[in-house]
């Protein structure tokens, strides 16, 4: 019986010994160079190193929650730095953000510039967008910022800052 | 014989069913602390002091850790399945142990499969079951139990062996005078003075360790010797009994928990009552094993961990062992539903989940070793970094168990990573913006986004986005040892070794100035013992032109830290420049270089 056991402790060690790795078996990268997108859609992890803040991580392969202030890296499309393009969000004020805030109000700057807000009232989906000035959109990537004037605070309903959902942002050409 | 091993493989096939995903877990978190150990070794000496030198709170244990992780790694590298066979051949060992002692203190067979099968059920064994670093606990369970078998079988030369060798497993050792005593108090009252020199070793071990310990002042291992004490015992109790853990993966209805807690808690404290009526003390000695091997960690009220558990939660299990045959039939069976019922699910998933977790960290690893293979001469930025993966796969360096070095996180990572400055400071990992823009511009960078099912070269998309976000500014922490902050060391600097640069007798570094007079500039380096042993080396240190405290490093610091506070009128200034001084210098052997002292980091902070 103890000769038994001896056997069987051995060779459970000596099997996996044979096969000693020196360090780790490497494993393939993903080497493909991924470009900056013009529209990011908020779930794609291809294009999810251009949610420059205020992102929270994806929820049901679809969106995301933001906090109050969220800011994007996108890159304008073909001849916007000569004819400018649109900014465009797609977004959800879910129900538990309008019956504790009643209202919430979005604005966007881009580069810096400020655009004009607007405040929603009702929960649902909605899509904000802007006409961006062709000065505005020339360089390899531009800074698109996001403040939602009121968010729900960590803590009430979630242990992070909760302000709106968003599912797509980007420049569309003119 | 076929009949008692049948009855020893239930335990060990219900080991094996529930915790499978253990077996083939990869490291986490300390494991690689212990791996690195022996890439520290290069002489008999190194040796020595990786395997019995005092550690983090003063503790030596060379067989559960040092020998373990040391031994293994030369054996198998960073191969974890014969590290997780040993725990698991441990972990048999102890069901055997158990199932022994509970059959020949409760004279029932029954008591002795069930007490092994409801101790590996119990969900506070998952770390053990699923982290190579929990190993302590295993071999400690190992070498009381055996130690204790030995005194019941009168063995007592070999109980003396088990029992001194469990001081180089686990300090809770220290408890088995007081397990024997018990026992022979409550069940074997003409053995409990062959108990008495037993408590010499525990008292010597007790008083070395508190020589060795750190005088702790504050923070998670602060002791509290007061009726806080209580609570925590409380809190432990409904762990060990399970119910509340099921909250760990899923959301039960709020009654749910409490009320299956009280039944148990009800359902042994009458039976217990019962049985003491009936002048049975076997129920008063499982409870005392529980409460004497937790009472070490009782006073830590502000470091409760689960696997603190793993061997109170054996007195539980004899406790509810013996239950099972002598009490009640609908009785034992609702105690044993309610026990298994709630921990054999949370025991299942928490393997689960702790093994998908291990593969994030495995698979990291592996891309960044086919990394430094595609890009050899470059630094490696880790983007997409979140806490999970950082706590438990990046923080105790893994990365030069594969011989990769220079590999950072991205700037972005100290805003995205929750500080938790017990664990170590985040900043440690990241590499500062001023340095990633540049080595971006000048192409030493390659970029990789973590979190998906491999490494993904995201190096183009970050050089156009990272403009928007980073500023040009001086770094607060300057790792001397990294290529790209190189231009932020005066000339007379020695090329990089490792993590470390040499200085002669003089040298400066340019850093980014503090934010508030509260921060203070932090300095690391070495200075190698041979070189201490003719003497002190005294360090002049000047930031901007105006002289700090002079410091000296003495023998016994090899690896020295020094902190200073600095002058108010540099608070809000973009950089600063630190000036380095040594009063003594040598020349190694066939080597030529003024040699001063060996730095690491500079930080403000």
């Amino acid at each position: 019986m103890k000769t038994t056991a001896l056997v069987l402790l051995a060779a459970l060690l000596v099997v996996p010994a044979c096969r000693r790795r020196e360090k780790i078996r490497v494993q393939a990268t993903d080497e493909e160079s991924a470009s900056l997108a013009s529209i990011v859609h908020t779930a794609d992890p291809k294009t999810a190193p251009q949610l420059l803040k205020g992102f929270h991580a994806v929820e049901q392969n679809a969106w995301r929650w933001t906090m109050a202030k969220f800011a994007v890296a996108l890159r304008p499309p073909k001849d916007a730095a000569r004819k400018g393009a649109v900014l465009t969000l797609k977004f959800a004020v879910p129900d538990p953000v309008i019956s504790r805030l009643k209202t919430v109000s979005l604005s966007a700057a881009v580069g810096g510039t400020p655009l004009s807000p607007e405040t929603y009232t009702q929960a649902g989906e909605f899509t904000y967008t802007r006409e961006v000035d062709a000065r505005l959109l020339t360089g390899e990537a531009v800074n698109v910022e996001f403040t939602v004037d009121k968010a729900i605070p960590p803590g009430e309903v979630d242990q992070r800052e909760l302000a709106v959902i968003v599912t797509s942002v980007g420049f569309e050409a003119k | 014989m076929i009949r008692a091993a049948a009855l020893w493989l239930v335990p060990v096939a219900v080991c094996l069913a529930l915790y499978w995903p253990g077996l083939t877990v990869f490291f986490q978190q300390d494991d690689f602390a212990w791996l690195g150990l022996s890439l520290g070794i290069y002489s008999p000496r190194d040796f020595w002091r990786a395997m019995f030198a005092p550690m983090a709170q003063g503790t030596i244990r060379p067989w559960s850790e040092r020998a373990f992780f040391m031994g293994f790694y030369r054996l198998f590298g960073l191969d974890p399945l014969p590290f997780r066979i040993w725990v698991f051949l441990t972990q048999f060992a102890n069901l055997a142990l158990i199932a022994a002692i509970t059959r020949r203190i409760t004279v029932s067979r029954a008591a002795g499969v069930w007490a092994p099968l409801l101790w590996i059920s119990n969900s506070v064994l998952i770390s053990v079951m699923t982290w190579s670093s929990g190993y302590n606990q295993a071999l400690c369970a190992f070498f009381l139990l055996s130690a204790f078998y030995c005194f019941l079988r009168g063995w007592y030369g070999r109980q003396w062996i088990a029992f001194l060798l469990g001081f180089g497993a686990l300090e809770i050792n220290v408890v088995y005078p007081a397990i024997a005593t018990a026992y022979a108090l409550l069940l074997d009252r003409p053995r409990w003075k062959k108990t008495l020199p037993l408590w010499l070793p525990s008292i010597a071990f007790t008083l070395l360790h508190r020589s060795f310990a750190p005088k702790v002042a504050g923070g998670p291992y602060l002791m509290h010797l007061d009726l806080s004490i209580f609570t925590t015992l409380g809190k432990y109790w409904l762990w060990v009994l399970g119910p509340i853990r099921l909250e760990n993966i899923t959301t039960p209805p709020a009654w749910l928990a409490p009320a299956a807690s009280t039944l148990l808690t009800a359902g042994l404290t009458l039976w217990v009552a019962r049985c003491v009526r009936r002048r049975d003390w076997k129920p008063l000695f499982f409870l005392a094993w529980f409460l004497i091997t937790l009472a070490p960690v009782l006073p830590l009220r502000d470091h409760a961990s689960d696997y603190y558990l793993t061997i109170p939660s054996i007195g539980l299990a004899m406790l509810v062992g013996q239950a099972a045959w002598t009490a009640n039939r609908i009785v034992s069976s609702l105690l044993i539903l309610v026990y298994l019922g709630f921990s054999l699910p949370v025991a299942r998933t928490a393997a689960r989940w702790s093994n998908i977790r291990s593969h994030r960290i495995e698979r990291m690893l592996a891309g960044v070793a086919r990394a430094r293979q595609l890009h050899p001469d470059k630094l490696i930025l880790l983007h997409g970094v979140n806490d999970e993966l950082f706590y438990t796969g990046i923080l105790d360096k893994p990365f030069r168990l594969i011989g990769v070095a220079d590999v950072y996180l991205t700037p972005e990572s100290a805003e995205r990573i929750t500080p938790k400055p017990e664990l170590g400071f985040v900043t440690d990992y990241v590499l500062p913006q001023g340095p990633t823009l540049a080595g971006l511009a000048q192409g030493r960078i390659v970029v990789y986004e973590v979190g998906g099912e491999r490494l993904k070269n995201i190096t183009r998309l970050y050089e156009a986005t990272s403009p928007l976000q980073l500023k040009a500014e001086e770094p607060r922490r300057v790792d001397v040892g990294n290529p790209l902050l190189a231009y932020l060391l005066g000339k007379s600097w020695h090329a990089r070794e490792a993590a470390y640069r040499w200085m002669p007798g003089r040298a400066t570094v340019r850093i980014g100035g503090p934010r508030t007079a509260r921060e203070r500039l932090y300095i690391t380096g070495y200075y190698p013992a041979e070189q201490l042993e003719k003497g002190p080396v005294h360090v002049r240190v000047s930031v901007d032109g105006q002289p700090l405290p002079e410091s000296t490093v003495q023998r016994g610091m090899e690896r020295f830290d020094f902190d200073y506070v600095l002058p108010a009128a540099l608070v809000g200034k973009a950089s600063f420049e630190i000036a380095l001084e040594v009063d003594r210098t040598f020349t190694p052997p066939g080597d030529g270089r003024e040699l001063g002292l060996a730095f690491g980091v500079f930080e403000v902070r």
